[in-house]
């Protein structure tokens, strides 16, 4: 008798839950924007911050009167960074009538690259992967950053520039490049055939490279095998977890070669977690760090001590700042859609972002440049490194300037 | 007097009868509207989303399976069911895009159905291999070598070799329209859902026949007691692999199917997570019946389908829930197979068979 | 060869804390027959629990003796609340049942401390490695395989000669001649699942040390099944031994092996030679051989 009101409460109450799952909780004439994001998986120590950036800065565009008047209904989901996972998630926001969809990670952005070409939603990913940036192949992904190809060609063209003539072996030799990155995730392993095309172009020699994991803790045998081929530069194309262990073996084992990272190991954690070793390090860097003074940079700080009070402020990273400026062309191309007249996916793409020309975020971001034959938003990259405990600018690389030829006609697209 | 409505009452009057599938008039019926639901009802019927959750179910069902067959039918407790159905996938997906098919066969869209076959067939191959070391140990380190399959599979023959072939780096995406069955391109969430309940169906057939013949019975004896099983002449050792042979055949299948589901591959869809998931739900759904297999995958795809929707409205409160969702999935999960193991040891079929006998019995149920 | 001998130093002290963590294993299996899959997850709960008790500005030997209290307790608790109810079920509901126990813990750490790594600030041992002639060993390295070794002894000891030490061996061997003598079963249970948590604790926190503390930990716990089947799942020195040899074989295949194959050896290369293993002996080097010829 017992068990049967028991159960028969449990139905009603996963009734209930089904009933509510099903209201969409929106008004008619709001503009529906999803979210992909990782907070709990691979990539979440950079992840979490990205996510809770994100929000706030749609909580700020809402505030200052939305799309022309319009509200914006936000809605994300953390996917763990399980490509089923966001593929399953991507339905759902495409059933809730998301019109934009922020996304995540490399892997699923590229795997979901075809599904959203044909469904002709606006996928503005947090994955800088050059594999999106040509419009033959991905007419619907964007970033407001420059792409991983160029950070890495930016990153070694910048030490060639700056750090190799300051060394003792200094045209005696070809310097000496090695790259260390999980082989088997598609973020990291994005721009190595870039990296590696730069480094033959000016002049390395190229050693074999070394297999690390996004969770590695302990890179010790990695560092040994690469003290074998006495390396000058290192790039590591992780996240900041798998980065500090790294530097830290290096360190340790005294490697003694310059590290160039990519933006997504790069943040105000590095120091934090590597400790001495993150001395001299240097990485790409898309926009500034938290805090750091620049056009725009007020708002993105106000908004976070608003919205999330309970997170403090110097556990805040560049990634907050990142999140605003993806979710500021965002609005940009919204509003230049919403006055042409037309929100529909296309209509986003060809009336919002594809108008922009050198449209400046702030935030220390390379003005963005979108063209219907050109999806990458800048042609260069600001390294940066971090030394006497700041992070100091090295040198903006501008590839189109320095090449414009291999730019415009080999580089797009890997 | 015969009674053909209720099992407890029949009486057959010929063996043909006696054999047969659906035993009484009730059971047929209730059959064929299951069938049509599941082929004509949902598909029409359900919303987007759902149809997506209802491929979902399908597809566990069908991973599921072989680990049934192995641990509820064969008594081969294994943890490494995953990586079978990687191989499956990985075959398929080889075969679609890297093969230079003759034009007849792209030209009539034979190319999936026989990457399908194909995958299936590689991957009982595989699991034969791993099956090998499986039958001269027992218990936990049978457990252990699965697991070692798995790791093996996964995280490195396919992560390091595999997915490097044709140069793309570690994610497949297949353009959309290669895979056709036919003439009929499998595109929209509509058709995978077809495509799923055809493949579940004929799943099920295969397995339940093997398990009502000689074969079937020879694994339940093994399951049972493996040495009297020898002493009666039943050659372990040749069923074990056979065990093993079809259960990796129905994971490729279910591989190959999670292509055309997802159009994309990569091995971080197949971690060791998904072969202990697998083993929970059939532990929920019930160890050593098929409906179990059914009855646990929609258990666990449904009640996580319905965490997440009352998380959304909770999130405006406590965003933590959301942004730690993942977390609290886990949470439940493993709540779950402890509160299913210690409460309900059977699982749902056993209760399943207790309300069916409540009302088979009626008015004589107690 | 300089090569050779600092991957087997390495391997040797990174596998004294395997074998701890082996240790805590073996015994839950000889005293109640639990197949405990959740050891890693084990070790993760003695990381964080460690990292939270040094966050507090406790000195780190005294964090380590409060994890041991904290392991004590988290065990007695589990036995109590899921695996008393288990005795005498089939053997895959009591290993499922772990299964379950190694999610929840492993979810319900994610959701306390977040994903992100952690690090003990200021470090507890210095980084800048000794040098021992020409070889250089991370100070953190030795110190854990120190305190490793010290525990191991003290384990042995209690193992042998204390009265609970002493029933719990009795269980292990022969469960219902002990119960005849007035062993009590339900305790004997209990204190294996504490000193397992108690040992898997202080490896974990160990470990933590070495690069931070995130959720790997908890895979590295994994590492500990391979090093009980080598040793025998029965046998305790087979424990310590199996876990030396899994931390010698994963350095050495790390340093040597990753350059004729992509990359990834080091995480599976115990698992595969496990499974060559089994092959020959599958009994382990030390284990109890159940003949069962068919």
């Amino acid at each position: 008798m017992k068990k049967s009101i028991l159960l028969s409460f449990i139905v009603l109450f996963l009734a209930g839950i089904f009933l509510v799952g099903f209201n969409s909780m929106a008004v008619a004439k709001d503009i529906r924007i999803g979210g992909i994001m990782d907070t709990t998986g691979a990539t979440s120590d950079v992840g979490k911050d990205y996510a809770i950036g994100m929000d706030e800065a749609f909580k700020y565009i809402n505030e200052q009167g939305g799309v022309n008047g319009k509200k914006i209904k936000y809605t994300w989901f953390d996917y763990g960074y399980r490509i089923p996972e966001a593929i399953t998630k991507y339905k759902l926001l495409k059933r809730l009538r998301s019109t934009v969809i922020m996304g995540w990670g490399t892997g699923d952005t590229e795997a979901l690259s075809p599904t959203i070409n044909k469904d002709k939603i606006p996928y503005v990913s947090a994955s800088y992967s050059a594999h999106l940036t040509d419009p033959a192949k991905a007419r619907y992904n964007l970033f407001f950053s420059s792409d991983y190809s160029t950070n890495a060609r930016a990153a070694i063209t910048a030490w060639f520039d700056k750090k190799w003539p300051t060394k003792p072996d200094y045209g005696k030799r070809k310097p000496r490049f090695a790259c260390c990155y999980m082989f088997a995730s598609p973020y990291c392993s994005a721009p190595i055939k870039a990296i590696k095309d730069q480094a033959k172009m000016l002049g390395f020699e190229v050693g074999p490279d070394q297999d690390v994991s996004l969770f590695a803790l302990d890179t010790k045998s990695q560092i040994m095998a690469l003290k074998e081929f006495k390396p000058d530069l290192v790039w590591h194309g992780n996240t900041t977890m798998s980065v500090s262990a790294t530097i830290r073996d290096a360190y340790a084992l005294g490697l003694g070669a310059d590290w160039i990272i990519n933006n997504w190991g790069f943040d105000e954690n590095l120091p934090r977690l590597a400790g001495a070793a993150a001395e001299g390090v240097m990485g790409a860097t898309p926009c500034a760090f938290f805090g750091q003074a620049s056009k725009n940079m007020d708002v993105v700080v106000a908004s976070a001590k608003k919205y999330d009070p309970g997170i403090p402020m110097d556990k805040r990273l560049i990634r907050t700042v990142q999140a605003w400026g993806d979710a500021l062309i965002t609005w940009e191309a919204l509003k230049r859609a919403d006055k042409a007249g037309d929100l529909s996916g296309p209509g986003i793409m060809t009336k919002g972002f594809e108008t922009m020309r050198n449209f400046d975020i702030g935030l220390k971001a390379s003005p963005i440049t979108f063209t219907a034959t050109d999806h990458r938003p800048a042609t260069g990259c600001l390294i940066q490194e971090w030394k006497d405990g700041k992070f100091q600018p090295v040198e903006h690389v501008d590839l189109k300037a320095r090449w414009p030829e291999k730019w415009a006609k080999e580089w797009l697209g890997w | 007097m015969s009674n053909v409505w209720l099992p407890c009452g029949d009486y057959h009057e010929n063996y043909a009868k006696d054999q047969g599938w659906w035993q009484s008039r009730v059971i047929k019926g209730k059959m064929i509207l299951v069938l049509a639901l599941m082929f004509i009802g949902i598909p029409l019927l359900a919303p987007d989303y759902w149809l997506s959750v209802a491929t979902m179910v399908g597809y566990t069902a069908m991973g599921a399976l072989g680990v049934q067959l192995l641990i509820g039918y064969t008594g081969l407790i294994t943890l490494g069911h995953a990586a079978f159905i990687a191989v499956g996938a990985y075959t398929s997906t080889l075969l679609v895009l890297q093969f230079p098919w003759p034009p007849f066969f792209v030209h009539w869209g034979l190319a999936y159905p026989i990457s399908i076959a194909a995958a299936g067939i590689v991957a009982g191959l595989w699991s034969v291999l791993f099956g090998l070391p499986c039958v001269k140990v027992k218990g936990f380190y049978l457990i252990l070598t699965t697991m070692a399959a798995q790791f093996i599979t996964v995280d490195f023959i396919l992560t390091q070799y595999v997915s490097q072939i044709g140069g793309r780096g570690q994610a497949f995406s297949l353009p959309p329209g290669t895979i056709k069955i036919g003439p009929w391109v499998v595109d929209s969430d509509f058709e995978v859902y077809y495509l799923m309940a055809i493949l579940l169906a004929l799943m099920v057939i295969m397995l339940a026949n093997l398990l009502r013949s000689r074969v079937g019975r020879a694994w339940v004896a093994i399951r049972d007691n493996d040495i009297a099983a020898e002493a009666l002449g039943i050659n372990i050792v040749w069923y074990k692999l056979l065990a093993f042979f079809v259960a990796g055949f129905m994971a490729g299948i279910a591989g190959a199917f999670w292509v055309s589901n997802t159009a994309a591959l990569s091995p971080e869809h197949f971690p060791w997570f998904w072969s202990l998931w697998l083993v929970g739900v059939i532990l929920i759904g019930g160890v050593g019946s098929i409906h179990g297999t059914i009855f646990g995958s929609i258990f666990m795809v449904v009640i996580m389908e319905l965490l997440q929707m009352l998380a959304i409205p909770l999130a405006d409160y406590y965003p933590k829930l959301l942004i730690d969702f993942a977390f609290i999935k886990d949470m439940a999960f493993g709540l779950a197979i402890c509160a299913f193991l210690i409460y309900e040891p059977n699982g749902l079929a056993y209760r399943w068979w207790q309300v069916k006998n409540y009302f088979n019995l009626w008015p004589f149920s107690y | 060869m300089e090569l050779f001998l600092m991957t087997l130093t390495t391997g040797i002290l990174v596998g004294g804390i395997y074998a701890l963590v082996a240790l805590g294993w073996v015994l839950i299996y000889k005293c109640s027959g639990v197949l405990n899959l959740a050891m890693g997850e084990l070790t993760l709960i003695g990381a964080y629990v460690t990292y939270a008790f040094y966050e507090m500005h406790i000195p780190f030997i005294i964090a380590v003796v409060l994890t041991l209290f904290v392991g004590v307790i988290l065990g007695f608790l589990t036995e109590r609340i899921f695996l008393d109810k288990l005795i005498g079920e089939p053997i895959l509901s009591v290993i499922m049942v772990t299964v379950g126990l190694s999610f929840f813990f492993k979810g319900g750490i994610e959701f306390l401390f977040g994903t992100d790594t952690r690090v003990f600030t200021p470090p507890v041992f210095a980084l800048k490695p000794i040098s021992v002639g020409f070889l250089k060993i991370s100070p953190v390295y030795l110190w854990s395989f120190i305190l490793s070794i010290v525990l191991l002894i003290i384990l042995v000891c209690f193992f042998k000669y204390t009265r609970w030490g002493l029933s719990m061996q009795a269980t292990a061997d022969d469960e219902t001649a002990a119960l005849s003598l007035g062993v009590s079963a339900r305790f004997v249970y209990a204190a294996a699942w504490a000193i397992a948590f108690m040992s898997a604790g202080v490896g974990g926190a160990l470990l933590g040390n070495i690069n931070g503390i995130n959720i790997s930990v908890g895979y590295l716990g994994l590492l500990v099944l391979p090093a009980v089947v080598l040793g025998g799942l029965n046998s305790v020195p087979g424990a310590i031994v199996g876990g030396i040899i899994i931390g010698v074989l994963q350095n050495l295949s790390g340093a040597y092996l990753d350059r004729y194959f992509p990359g990834g050896v080091k995480q599976i290369m115990p698992f595969a030679f496990m499974a060559v293993f089994l092959l020959f002996k599958p009994y382990g080097l030390w284990g109890w051989e159940r003949i069962e010829r068919v």
